[in-house]
């Protein structure tokens, strides 16, 4: 059989070939990203769900809730117990990527996610081509180790070896056997959700999911260095927190 | 003073910045606002000493003259550099010796500090303490 391809029929093909190609590849996360706050208007699929409810075992439970309620009374009294937070302690995984206002960037190569937390200058390395390791074989820090791979779009990268002195989602406690999930994934490209499932047998009655969404920052954003060097709170002999002031 | 604090669905912090989102995911908050009288505002006039940006806050240091000329000192938190930086500020946007009106929310303990609403800078621009969300109530004299 004698095949004649012109050239317009090739050039015909082009464009499925590059789309073919960018199916493929997985999408490039590279970017300054802040909190997307939606607003009147905003698309809803944009808005992220609520999160599932914190189910705690009930000797988790009893002692996490008396402390939530400490923590209240002394609120109305005007006052603040002693937490990590007071003395500029860095959040950890995976409360690290929703700190206030403060953007993430996030750095994309072949081989590896490096997430980026603008608030302590926090920083998440997230291993491509590397498996996991078990978690008893992980020296316990507040960000343990990450490997990653892409599910199609969707960036999904397991975390261990979050030591349980650092604060956990909402406060939770936690044990040495948590194992963080971030599912990562742009909705456009100016749009990226973040689905966080945590999971601890031992504390966690059931793996508890959350979702952050991110809007990407203008292109010129410039990060900013968070160095904790002039923390003028300090905790009293009572565990409160005070804030130590000037005389001039 | 920098609780991990869950924010909610338009639940919203005046002043700081980081504050007011419209969001259902949670955030966690640097800061929660315990010591301060968040629903007061009283207006101090004064000279700098020193303007500090630095981290987990940036501070203003203020000699501040009392009706009988009597100088007091008050220190005065803001956000931090990065959150400022939204709403304008830059390292060297205020110098010791600059004459100044700053809205603070005072201290419930009733010393001589407060969490910054809003600064009056020598040439008249004024200034908020992160990105604005809402019109502040109207402040009272001290």
């Amino acid at each position: 059989m004698n095949l004649k391809i012109s050239n317009a029929t090739l050039l015909a093909f082009v464009p499925a070939i590059l789309c073919a190609q960018s199916a493929s590849a997985p999408p490039d996360l590279t970017g300054v990203w802040g909190i997307y706050r939606g607003g009147p208007g905003a698309e809803a699929s944009f808005r992220p769900p609520a999160p599932a409810p914190l189910l705690l075992k009930p000797e988790y439970a009893k002692p996490y809730e008396e402390r939530r309620a400490k923590e209240s009374a002394a609120a109305q009294r005007g006052e603040q117990l002693d937490n990590t937070s007071a003395r500029c302690i860095p959040y950890g995984v995976p409360t690290m990527m929703s700190i206030a206002v403060y953007p993430i960037e996030i750095i994309q190569t072949p081989k590896q996610v490096t997430i980026i937390s603008e608030a302590f200058s926090e920083v998440r390395r997230v291993y491509l081509d590397r498996p996991q390791w078990k978690i008893e074989d992980v020296a316990p820090g507040y960000y343990g180790r990450s490997v990653g791979h892409f599910e199609g779009d969707t960036l999904v990268v397991d975390t261990v070896g979050i030591k349980p002195t650092v604060s956990g989602y909402r406060g939770m406690p936690h044990s040495p056997q948590m194992r963080v999930t971030d599912r990562i994934r742009m909705l456009s490209p100016e749009i990226l959700h973040d689905e966080i499932t945590i999971d601890d047998p031992v504390v966690l009655e059931k793996p508890v999911t959350y979702t952050l969404a991110f809007k990407r920052m203008p292109a010129d954003y410039e990060m900013v260095e968070f160095v904790c060097d002039n923390n003028r709170e300090y905790v009293d002999e009572k565990g409160i927190v005070r804030l130590k002031l000037h005389d001039k | 003073m920098k609780l991990l604090h869950a924010f909610r669905a338009r639940l919203c912090v005046v002043a700081m910045g980081a504050a007011c989102l419209a969001l259902a995911s949670p955030v966690w908050a640097h800061h929660s606002f315990t010591m301060f009288d968040m629903t007061k505002r009283i207006t101090l006039t004064g000279t700098i000493t020193s303007f500090e940006w630095t981290n987990p806050h940036a501070y203003i240091e203020i000699d501040v003259p009392d009706e009988k000329g009597t100088v007091k000192h008050w220190s005065i938190e803001l956000g931090s550099p990065s959150i400022l930086m939204q709403s304008g500020w830059k390292f060297n946007t205020l110098h010791a010796g600059d004459k100044l009106t700053l809205i603070i929310n005072p201290m419930k303990s009733g010393q001589n500090g407060g969490f910054l609403s809003q600064v009056t800078l020598p040439d008249g621009k004024v200034l908020f303490n992160g990105p604005r969300q809402e019109p502040p109530p109207a402040p009272t004299q001290k």
